[in-house]
């Protein structure tokens, strides 16, 4: 077929996986805002948790873009299976694994937010933070096997988000508490003080 | 006799963590304590107030920890 060796589902692949990543990246630093209880003046704080919901679902579509053009593509060798199951791909066996394992952890984030309501908050918590996890094996795929993360703007995007994720990961630990720091600028204290 | 419906929001106290989203969804319904944890409006609304049912939706859809649930009370 003629649709399958054009060159542009390779660039697609390549593409998508970068953007996939910033995704990531922007899905791990909303989720921090969530759980250190920013927001509550200017933006609402229900609004970083919309935030983090619809854009994990957009990163979600564009790793799906990502897996698919690479797949098809016949410029490399990759079988469907390797998309969930690791250590199966001929091309690149071990970072490809690693992106699989990156998948594998976001369909598990995925699966047990979306089975919340009936699945114990502690157990959706410890799934929940193998995103973490996810996000490192995705900077170690791209960087071991992406085409264009050798490249000076490839270094500086895959650079930028492994920092902003770093940076976000500290400040959660080190500088806000995580409880009783919910106040918003709707609760009666806050309200009094602008009285 | 004529059943009434009325609609109350309820909070799990156990699962709750003070994120505050309810009382920005729903501030008709939530108000918070110095704490940041939600008060609830104690007594239930109307099923024609179409406007809080939205709002509690909202919220209970809204809530991360899904300690919120809409409360249909049906008296004689």
């Amino acid at each position: 077929m003629i649709a399958l060796t054009s060159p542009y589902i390779w660039y697609t692949s390549r593409i998508s996986g970068v953007i996939s990543l910033v995704m990531l990246t922007l899905v791990i630093v909303l989720g921090i805002l969530i759980s250190t209880r920013v927001g509550g003046r200017r933006v609402g704080r229900f609004e970083i948790t919309e935030m983090h919901r619809s854009i994990s679902l957009i990163a979600m579509i564009f790793v799906a873009l990502h897996v698919v053009t690479t797949v098809i593509d016949t410029y490399v060798n990759i079988d469907w299976i390797s998309a969930v199951v690791p250590m199966t791909s001929n091309y690149q066996r071990l970072p490809v694994a690693i992106g699989t394992v990156a998948i594998d952890l976001m369909l598990a984030v995925w699966l047990s937010s979306q089975l919340k309501e009936r699945i114990d908050p502690r157990a959706w918590r410890a799934v929940h933070f193998s995103s973490y996890a996810s996000f490192v094996a995705a900077a170690i795929h791209s960087y071991l096997v992406g085409t264009d993360e050798r490249s000076l703007w490839g270094l500086i995007v895959l650079g930028s988000c492994v920092g902003v994720v770093l940076l976000a990961t500290i400040w959660r630990v080190v500088g806000r508490p995580e409880r009783a720091v919910g106040r918003t600028a709707l609760s009666p204290l806050e309200q009094s003080k602008r009285r | 006799m004529r059943r009434t419906v009325t609609f109350r929001l309820v909070v799990d106290p156990v699962r709750c963590d003070g994120f505050g989203h309810c009382a920005e969804l729903a501030p008709e319904l939530v108000t918070l304590d110095e704490w940041g944890y939600p008060v609830m409006q104690a007594e239930a609304f109307p099923q024609s107030d179409r406007e809080l049912h939205r709002s509690a939706q909202l919220a209970v859809r809204g809530c991360p920890r899904q300690a919120l649930a809409l409360q249909k009370i049906i008296s004689a």
